[in-house]
């Protein structure tokens, strides 16, 4: 058991986004995380990654509980994260933004820059190593987020919406990078609400509702379950299907 | 071709430092070494505010400890003032760590108004306190005992030994902004979560800056008590000792290499010369333009003049691999 | 009976550090700006209040206002040319950006008129009441009263006007609120020039009982933050609880430690805040 959560029960006030969710994630899975707004997936998505901490419940990675550990700590241990909105470090290269990664494996410069660079060929943005950060467009920068991460060298890849806002063109692309970087044996969750690039993408779905999980399943199975169908398209949606 | 620019920058800089050595006048010559002092403090600051993004108006804490510690030295213990400095780098660090821990907490415009405060209390406490020569202050030795008092009648060693402290402080910041801790920086101070995500830890990287900027900032103070012969709670804790350094590193380019030097460059003189030029009412002017300064480089230009001199050079001093 | 006095005339100078203070919690509320110059236009208001007595020969009944809008003209100003772009920017500019306005503002009144301070004669607002034994200022009664019911009228326009909710709203959510219809660079404006005219009346009624000197800038402006962070930043009763609260401390430190080291205590008080009441504080950041 690679990535473990059990009980994750977060509230605000009187709120609760999260009520009592688990997950249980193995070496080398896809599994995508899918739910309506407001259904919890982002809370969740930030407890393991570490942003937030849950108000009860426990993670375990690899067996060791780190339900505590903070974002950068985490990263250390091998789990790494995106944001949904990029966020470039303003200033630096596009090689410079993905040292910042890249340093955390590899303390000195040259080797970080070597990684870096590496994992700019690996992710396309190689053309664009020595420009301005600033200069990237969205989908260059959600490429950067990616080859950002994975300069870290993760086991656990967490991508949250990488793929929201793109056009359809790089929506391909993207998919492809996932499944290489799938290839190499980085474990991954993706959270995303294109409902095609989680058909095509993942193995596994796991539905959010009302910060519970609702259904688990294959793409298929899951995008076929009545219970899911309502939760997203409303109550009607059942009675109009034919 | 871009080559060129960057030879010439360095030909400029070396004929810049050399030229007051050449000059017979005194107040050329005090001027040079009060503009590489402000070069020194400018760039301690620049270590955690430009870099590390945190903007901090409370560096008077450390530059004012720096200052007493020197002329405390001389006077309590009748060592010469220099003596004093490692004293004061020590208690900067120590300093830096009491204020550094808990307000780092606070990010942005909190940080900074917490350092206001901080600068406010100390100058306060500073006031008040008889042992150090409360709202009277301090001065150095009238006349010299040993060489080490280090009393030269001309500015000119001073301004020798200011540049060779600055080069020593411009010198690390280069070997640090090039490797991890300077790559750190910079991405916590424009993007403290996405750093975090990516294994920074940030309130340690913070710290380093902090106790490297303060140490610095430290031993500037004790430089000027040393020069000037005299500390009192205002020179050493006032406000506008923070703002000098602010303004400086802002101007010139915050977070880049040269930039607080330029920005010393162009307003201690500037400085200086309204206070001849415009008499006792000179220093209200001074910073008169600072504020006219600072708001104009906040409204059109953040990036200070290096964002203007960058295109020209290439990308700078901050160039990757 | 010496305690009660004190309670007193530091609540009645509370209810002025009230008054300006929201001010301040309006401006940092709306828009996460910290107003570092806020002090220093309590400055300028005393000393337009001065000139519009001294030159003009206007009296406080008519200077108040006169000030107020004075100030309000500059608030928006200040949006205008300054704010609303470095908003947009890094936040070195952010901060800095009325960093330099109060320098400019402290340093051309210092360059205007000196170091020293000039005052309102004190019969201006004249008589002491004497309360079974309690002594109470005219003019100290004046600003404070004055002061609470405009804190309280500012409260008021906040939150059962309409001009307020939509207010509220771009302080909430700038871009929701765009997308109802609510434009907010002008309710962004206004709340500047809100918060300016309430250092505006702050400033006039406290050049009633004050000395004016160029330099109190500073120390009004800690006084603000410890008001606005206090009372929690955004919230105009918090400030005027706090206001009244920080007056009385203000009041028995100056007795108890001696009026040099009061400062001291206030900061004190500030940087102790900061340290405890973090998550409190950083609602909005």
């Amino acid at each position: 058991m690679l990535l473990e959560a059990t009980g994750i029960v977060k509230t605000f006030g009187s709120f609760h986004a999260v009520d009592g969710a688990d997950l249980a994630l193995q070496e080398n899975e896809l599994i995508g995380l899918i739910g309506p707004n407001g259904a919890g997936k982002s809370t969740f998505f930030n407890c393991l990654a570490g942003d937030t901490l849950p108000t009860a419940g426990t993670i375990r990675f690899r067996g060791a509980d780190i339900t505590t550990t903070p974002p950068h700590d985490r990263a250390r241990l091998g789990l790494a994260r995106t944001f949904q909105v990029p966020i470039v470090f303003e200033g630096m290269t596009v090689r410079e933004n993905v040292m910042v990664g890249a340093f955390l494996r590899r303390p000195h410069r040259h080797a970080a820059a070597d990684k870096a660079d590496e994992v700019l060929a690996f992710t396309g943005l190689a053309d664009h190593a020595d420009q301005q950060v600033t200069s990237l467009g969205t989908p260059g920068r959600k490429r950067l987020e990616i080859a950002r991460a994975l300069a870290t060298e993760p086991t656990v890849l967490l991508l949250d919406e990488a793929l929201a806002g793109l056009p359809t063109a790089e929506v391909d692309l993207a998919i492809e990078l996932v499944r290489r970087i799938h290839a190499t044996g980085v474990t991954l969750i993706v959270v995303e609400h294109i409902m095609e690039v989680i058909h095509r993408l993942t193995q596994r779905v796991i539905v959010f509702h009302q910060g519970r999980v609702l259904a688990q399943g294959s793409p298929a199975e899951v995008t076929a379950d009545p219970a899911v169908i309502q939760a997203y398209l409303g109550r009607h949606a059942g009675r109009r299907r034919a | 071709m871009k080559a060129l620019p960057r030879t010439l920058l360095l030909v400029l800089l070396a004929v810049l430092i050399v030229a007051p050595c050449l000059s017979d006048n005194p107040f050329y010559q005090r001027i040079a070494a009060l503009t590489a002092l402000a070069a020194i403090s400018a760039s301690a600051w620049n270590l955690i505010g430009g870099y590390g993004g945190q903007v901090s108006f409370g560096h008077s804490v450390y530059f004012g400890t720096g200052a007493y510690a020197a002329l405390l030295a001389f006077d309590k213990l009748g060592l010469p003032p220099i003596a004093g400095a490692p004293l004061g780098m020590l208690a900067s660090l120590v300093l830096s760590m009491l204020i550094g821990l808990p307000s780092f907490r606070l990010r942005g415009h909190y940080f900074s108004m917490a350092t206001i405060a901080i600068a406010a209390l100390a100058e306060g406490l500073v006031t008040n306190w008889n042992f150090a020569g409360g709202a009277i202050g301090l001065m150095g030795p009238a006349s010299p005992r040993t060489v080490a008092d280090l009393l030269f009648r001309s500015a000119l060693p001073y301004y020798v030994l200011f540049v060779f402290v600055l080069a020593v402080l411009l010198a690390l910041t280069y070997l640090m902004q090039r490797g991890r801790m300077g790559f750190y920086l910079r991405a916590l101070g424009s993007g403290e979560r996405a750093a975090e995500s990516l294994g920074v830890p940030i309130r340690r990287y913070k710290l380093y800056a902090l106790l490297l900027s303060g140490a610095f900032t430290s031993l500037a103070g004790s430089l000027y008590a040393v020069m000037i012969g005299f500390i009192d709670p205002d020179s050493g804790f006032g406000i506008l000792v923070s703002v000098n350094m602010v303004v400086m590193s802002a101007l010139g380019g915050a977070g880049t290499l040269f930039g607080p030097m330029l920005g010393a460059l162009i307003l201690v003189p500037l400085a200086e010369t309204t206070n001849v030029v415009l008499g006792g009412g000179g220093t209200g002017a001074a910073y008169v333009a600072y504020g006219i300064i600072i708001m104009l480089l906040a409204r059109f230009s953040p990036g200070g003049l290096a964002q203007w001199w960058a295109p020209l050079t290439g990308k700078g001093p901050r160039r990757a691999a | 009976m010496i305690l009660l006095q004190l309670c007193v005339d530091g609540l009645l100078l509370g209810a002025v550090y009230a008054l300006f203070s929201s001010g301040l919690t309006l401006i940092w509320g709306m828009m996460n700006v910290v107003n570092f110059a806020h002090g220093d236009f309590v400055m300028v208001a005393m000393y337009v209040a001065f000139f519009a007595f001294t030159l003009l020969k206007i009296g406080p009944i008519l200077f108040v206002p006169l000030t107020a809008a004075a100030l309000f003209g500059l608030g928006v100003l200040v949006y205008y040319a300054l704010v609303r772009h470095v908003m947009r920017g890094p936040m070195l500019a952010q901060i800095i950006s009325t960093f330099g306005l109060a320098l400019f503002l402290r340093y051309t009144a210092l360059w205007a008129f000196s170091a020293n301070f000039v005052s309102l004669p004190d019969s201006l607002v004249g008589g002491v009441y004497d309360l079974h034994g309690l002594r109470l200022s005219a003019s100290h009664l004046l600003a404070g009263a004055t002061a609470l019911v405009l804190t309280l009228g500012l409260h008021l326009l906040l939150t059962r006007t309409d001009l307020g909710s939509r207010m509220l709203a771009v302080s909430e959510d700038r871009v929701a609120a765009a997308l109802v219809g609510i434009r907010p660079d002008p309710m962004q404006a206004l709340a500047w020039g809100i918060g300016a005219a309430s250092t505006g009346v702050a400033g006039a009624l406290i050049a009633l009982f004050f000395y004016i000197s160029p330099e109190v800038g500073n120390a009004f402006t800690l006084l603000a933050f410890v008001t606005v962070c206090l009372g929690g930043f955004g919230s105009v009763p918090g400030a005027l609880l706090a206001g009244l609260a920080i007056g009385v401390i203000e009041s028995l430190s100056a007795y108890w430690l001696g009026p040099a080291t009061k400062d001291v205590a206030v900061f004190g008080l500030f940087v102790v805040l900061l340290w405890v009441r973090p998550q409190g504080l950083l609602g909005r950041a």
